[in-house]
């Protein structure tokens, strides 16, 4: 099934978007605002799916890097760069 | 092309690490059998009667500076960086340079050195075929310390997650005081 990416940012100014509607699919109910996107989901799908995979892995680095065909060192530093990134995402939201 | 100049992407030091030991063992007789010496991490040079332990003390002098050297350098850039990547990294990266002796099999390259030194610009007693040799060899020598070079780089950057130019600096800096540092020790020890 193809999945429709979540667009996290404008595609004109290239800043963060927001949400601003929300709406239920049974009643058709519908919440307008403006809501930040939560720091995990803006980031890229590749990043996501780093980030589910270090979950399903409990956190081992080693069993990653075997299941991805990459080394420790390449893992480990695929994982900082990510955590640079949200750590940045988190002082923006503040 | 990621295998030849950056195999520390994909490759891990229990894969990476036996295969350098046995190509440095391998290379170190090279050397003997070649009268190659390593005295310094950036230097070859072609001698007489270099003994069997000669290449081994060489290098062992040169991959434990320049580990030692880069390690400070990756631990200061990357607290994570382990000391087993920067290793691998050294070994590996200079293996291109245990090739490098074929080229004074027969001590051919020796003499022809010998001859230039030897020789002053009025007499020269060159050869066309010799001075065809000498500057194949030279660019194929600069070729082979180039990509020891950027081996070494590539693996310094995944080994303690270097970028930016401060952090390229720190790997100059220690590149150089391992060059001063290898050939001040293996002058002593000699």
């Amino acid at each position: 099934m193809n999945v429709s990416k979540l667009p996290v940012s404008c595609p004109s100014c290239s800043g963060p978007l927001m949400v601003s509607q929300l709406s239920c699919p049974e009643c058709h109910t519908t919440v307008s605002g403006t809501y930040p996107l939560p720091a995990l989901l803006r980031l890229t799908p590749e990043e996501q799916n780093f980030i589910l995979q270090f979950f399903m892995a409990s956190g081992s680095l080693k069993q990653m890097a075997a299941q991805m065909g990459n080394s420790y060192p390449t893992v480990r530093n695929r994982l900082d760069d990510i955590i640079e990134k949200v750590k940045l995402l988190y002082t923006d939201e503040l | 092309m990621k295998i030849v100049f950056n195999p520390f992407i994909k490759y891990t030091e229990k894969q990476l690490l036996p295969l350098a030991i046995i190509i440095t063992i391998a290379g170190c007789f090279i050397a003997h059998y070649c009268n190659t010496r390593y005295d310094g991490i950036l230097d070859l040079h072609f001698g007489n009667n270099v003994s069997k332990l000669a290449p081994f003390k060489d290098n062992g002098i040169n991959i434990l500076v320049l580990f030692f050297l880069l390690y400070t350098a990756g631990k200061y850039i990357n607290g994570k960086t382990r000391a087993v990547d920067i290793f691998v990294t050294v070994v590996t990266a200079r293996l291109p340079l245990y090739v490098l002796p074929v080229i004074n099999i027969n001590n051919q390259m020796q003499e022809i050195s010998l001859k230039v030194i030897d020789s002053n610009s009025q007499h020269a007693e060159i050869s066309t075929l010799e001075t065809l040799f000498i500057i194949t060899t030279t660019i194929i020598i600069i070729l082979f310390v180039i990509w020891y070079i950027v081996v070494l780089y590539n693996g310094f950057k995944v080994s303690a997650n270097a970028k930016g130019i401060k952090h390229n600096i720190l790997f100059i800096i220690a590149i150089i005081l391992a060059e001063a540092a290898s050939k001040i020790t293996i002058a002593a020890i000699n």
